[in-house]
């Protein structure tokens, strides 16, 4: 019982942030019907920047350096967006430009900061780095703790401004009815902009979330596309909410199989899990059957 | 010829630099082009049905591990270690590929991606992320062992000659008809009879194999050893689109193009400044991707094909007399239907007969919800041959989705439905129409890629018609689209769709016809022409079911008429009795229509 919570416990930290990564990648999926594959690379992105203010002579911690990386890929996501995404969405026929062209991005991101950084992994460790405290007998990560608290603080924020401002209300309007939220004088093109700076910018914070207890590569973005993808789907395709459940929910997943299996395999069981939902919920946990024609 | 000649060129070509090029690092890069070319090739046959797999570096990685793996434990030769790994890929293609098929868009690009990961952690950790392969100098051609490495390209080139064949051949056969048609508009693809997990899979175990196959050369030519990372890495599926995207996706002749124009861009920079920029090569393919999906998402071939033809058309200059150039030749898909699809048709399928007392169709207690919201409860219809239905009813009483029921389009939550005698209900909608069900569509469906003329041929070929093509070009004659057949589906007025739709419906010569509100959008000659266009293409036999809102004009057309609200059947009977009902007036025609009626 005791290793199953030993277990368990990281398991939902860890989710915590899994969760806001997914978030921004269903924001942006709900908003623009964009899967972005690059989404994971943004993730890469941020942790770099959070590893250069903290190493780079700044010594920010990465956790102070927050709002810093939030503000700096909403501008990102907001140009990327302007320079590229708005070019490929809407129709049918552009879903295989989609595909490409976000694979596109995240393969430029990837070997830009490879040529920059090279592929050395890289790591931030705060003085707290490794402590922590024990709870009866379960141990808790410092880190990890503040990763999953700041997850939760940052995902109520966004709740906030999805439901009470203008804004938020014309991205989640745009998501739920797009024809009829043009009708209703939404601007479209300006909430895509909007919707994918900020679905950057929250998995990019869960990225700098990350940073203290995972080692930075230019390719560490792979081991995450799935797990975010899992995320998403599990939590319905285009929900936020659903995601942020999703995000938990493989988390739990990811950590509890250790209990059985080698740590080495633990991904297998999400994505396992990622196919199980696919074949058997397309919708998510949460998500409604559609109509045929 | 016309299909001969890049084949010829191709040949030719490769034979000439393999022939020429002597220094190592150039017949590398020519293996190297050959093999991607090849890679695409097999991953651009299910792009020919639309469907974008990231997940093919799984196939890759069991044709790469199962020769090894053959070749170390018994010496078993590569070949026949080849033939075993594609006959696993395609059986594991198989299994992932039933279960994922059913997933529409893009669903099965993003199940597709956690195939190759999940092989490779599981190789990784229980097996070996990393095997060479034993160097069997004694025998060449046993062991694949070329001591000169353009024998290499040679095999790569045979190779890459029957993946080309085996793609063209797909395309001009109703294999290609229906992969095209499941790209298009996978809807309605099943509501014509195309079987699209059937033909989906098929195409998968094909790619597979193929896939499969170009491992086996990737790593005994070049790599030399098995690397789990590499062969199942996202890599190999990066190159794979990037040659395809950029030469024209879902084309035969794509991948070629793309990866005569990628690999050695690739391999030139990264050989002149790799050791400063790692990651030249990658920036290559990533840049391609991004610029094709920008500028040129259908790739090189198609763009090269629409610029040709605006050169060709611009005033001032004649019509190309003698066809178009070579490349533009490999870029379109055969607008005239192929030849070779008499030749490939299976045997008609055997209709069952009707019991003669059995009515056509059989609706018995239909329920149906969305969510919470009930559409159909407990719905009833009966309709015997050579009878005609009209079905009224406001906007949401359901008619379209008893329809999509009757179609399978939709699952019912209860009820049942008989089709001449026989019990449908867990037919699935191409079956029910090779049986003798058919559809036209409340939104006019299409499939906009194809002519006028192939829209039909699809349908043909969905119910086994023996000779496809006449029999769709006869029936575009009698709706009179005859001089329409080779157009573009985007110039068809309205009318002219729903005659398109209406040819469509009747190439199977159904004996259920099914139409959801064919008059919409027709002015009034048109509406009077079209119920004398149906008449003269069903049998005596044919039993009709009418979904219209020109109450006026059904009327006149059905024999009864079956009137729902709220997704119950309020009245049902002759027509002048339904319409004067209370209720249907009530609920659905309105006052006005009483004063109309008055007025006659």
């Amino acid at each position: 019982m005791v290793e199953f919570l030993q277990f368990l416990v990281p398991g939902i930290l860890i989710g915590g942030v899994y969760a806001l990564l997914a978030s921004g990648l269903g924001l942006i999926f709900g908003v623009m019907r964009v899967v972005n594959f690059a989404q994971a690379d943004f993730m890469m992105l941020a942790m770099y920047l959070s590893w250069a203010l903290f190493a780079g002579g700044v010594g920010l911690d990465p956790f102070l350096a927050v709002p810093a990386v939030f503000f700096v890929f909403l501008l990102l996501g907001m140009a990327v967006h302007w320079l590229f995404i708005r070019f490929v969405i809407g129709r049918r026929e552009n879903h295989d430009a989609q595909v490409i062209l976000t694979i596109g991005l995240g393969l430029i991101f990837q070997n830009l900061i490879l040529i920059r950084y090279s592929s050395e992994p890289r790591v931030v460790a705060p003085s707290y780095a490794n402590a922590g405290d024990f709870i009866g007998d379960i141990f808790i990560s410092r880190v990890r703790l503040y990763a999953f608290l700041l997850s939760v603080l940052v995902a109520a924020l966004v709740f906030l401004f999805l439901n009470r401002s203008a804004t938020g209300r014309a991205i989640r309007a745009a998501s739920e009815n797009w024809e009829a939220a043009t009708y209703m004088g939404v601007d479209i093109d300006r909430t895509n902009r909007i919707a994918f700076g900020v679905g950057v910018a929250l998995t990019a914070v869960g990225g700098s979330a990350l940073v203290t207890f995972q080692s930075i590569t230019p390719f560490v973005g792979l081991r995450f596309v799935v797990v975010m993808f899992a995320a998403v789907v599990l939590g319905g395709l285009g929900s936020v909410r659903g995601a942020f459940v999703g995000g938990v929910l493989i988390g739990v997943i990811q950590s509890v199989s250790q209990v059985w299996t080698s740590a080495a395999v633990k991904n297998v069981w999400v994505f396992a899990l990622f196919l199980l939902i696919l074949y058997v919920r397309p919708n998510g946990l949460f998500g409604k059957a559609q109509r045929a024609i | 010829m016309r299909r001969l000649l890049p084949f010829i060129v191709l040949v030719v070509g490769v034979a000439a630099l393999n022939g020429w090029l002597e220094q190592r690092f150039y017949v590398r890069v020519l293996t190297l082009t050959v093999v991607w070319a090849l890679a695409g090739v097999a991953w651009n046959l299910m792009a020919k049905a639309g469907q974008i797999s990231l997940g093919h570096s799984a196939f890759v990685g069991i044709g790469a591990y199962g020769f090894t793996i053959l070749l170390r434990g018994g010496g078993t030769s590569p070949w026949i270690g080849m033939a075993l790994g594609m006959g696993v890929a395609a059986v594991v293609a198989l299994a992932i590929g039933l279960p994922t098929f059913r997933l529409r868009g893009f669903y099965f690009t993003l199940a597709t991606i956690s195939f190759p990961l999940i092989l490779e952690l599981l190789v990784s950790h229980y097996g070996d992320p990393e095997l060479t392969v034993p160097f069997h100098p004694e025998n060449e051609w046993r062991f694949m062992e070329f001591s000169d490495p353009h024998t290499y390209v040679w095999v790569g080139l045979a190779m890459l000659v029957v993946a080309l064949m085996i793609s063209e051949l797909i395309d001009v056969t109703s294999f290609g008809y229906a992969l095209r048609a499941v790209r298009d508009n996978e809807v309605l693809a099943r509501a014509v009879g195309i079987r699209t997990v059937a033909w989906k899979t098929a195409a998968f175990m094909i790619s597979a194999a193929l896939s499969a196959a170009m491992a086996v050369l990737w790593v005994k030519a070049v790599l030399r050893v098995t690397v789990a990372e590499e062969v199942f890495g996202i890599t190999v599926v990066i190159v794979m689109l990037s040659v395809a995207f950029v030469g024209g996706v879902g084309q035969t002749w794509g991948p070629v193009v793309g990866a005569a124009f990628l690999i050695p861009l690739a391999m030139f920079l990264d050989d002149s400044i790799g050791e400063s920029v790692p990651g030249a090569q990658e920036l290559v393919y990533a840049a391609a991707l991004v610029l094709v999906a920008l500028l040129i998402p259908r790739g090189i071939l198609p763009a090269i094909e629409r610029g040709w033809r605006w050169v060709a058309t611009r005033p001032g200059r004649s019509r190309e007399p003698e066809g178009r150039p070579l490349l533009g030749r490999l870029a379109v898909p055969p607008q005239r239907p192929s030849p070779f699809l008499s030749m490939s048709r299976r045997p008609l399928r055997p209709r069952l007969p009707r019991p003669s007392d059995a009515p056509v169709l059989e609706v018995e207690g239909v329920a149906k919800s969305f969510g919470a919201n009930r559409v159909l409860s407990d719905v009833a219809l009966r309709i015997d041959a050579g009878r005609r239905i009209g079905i009224i009813g406001p906007n949401g009483a359901g008619k379209t989705t008893l329809f999509n029921i009757i179609t399978a389009h939709l699952r019912a939550d209860a009820g049942r439905i008989l089709f001449k005698g026989m019990k449908v209900d867990r037919m699935r909608a191409p079956r029910r129409y090779e049986l003798g069900m058919s559809r036209t569509f409340q939104v006019p469906q299409g499939f906009h890629l194809m002519s006028p003329l192939d829209n039909v041929v699809v349908a043909a070929i969905g119910a086994s018609i023996p000779h496809p093509v006449a029999a769709s070009m006869a029936m575009l004659e009698r709706v009179g689209l005859a001089g329409r057949a080779l157009g573009e589906l985007s110039a068809l007025t309205t009318a002219e769709i729903k005659s398109l739709e209406l040819a469509r419906a009747m190439v199977s010569e159904p004996e259920l016809l099914l139409l959801d509100e064919p008059l919409a959008g027709l002015n009034e000659a048109e509406r009077a022409r079209f119920f004398e266009t149906v008449d003269e293409l069903v049998t005596p036999q044919t039993a009709i079911v009418v979904i219209e809102h020109s109450v006026r004009s059904l009327i006149q057309y059905v024999e009864s008429v079956v009137a729902l609200d709220e997704g119950r059947v309020i009245v049902q009977g002759p027509p002048a009795d339904v319409v004067s009902d209370p209720r249907v007036i009530k609920s659905y025609l309105g006052s006005r229509w009483m004063e109309h009626v008055r007025d006659q």
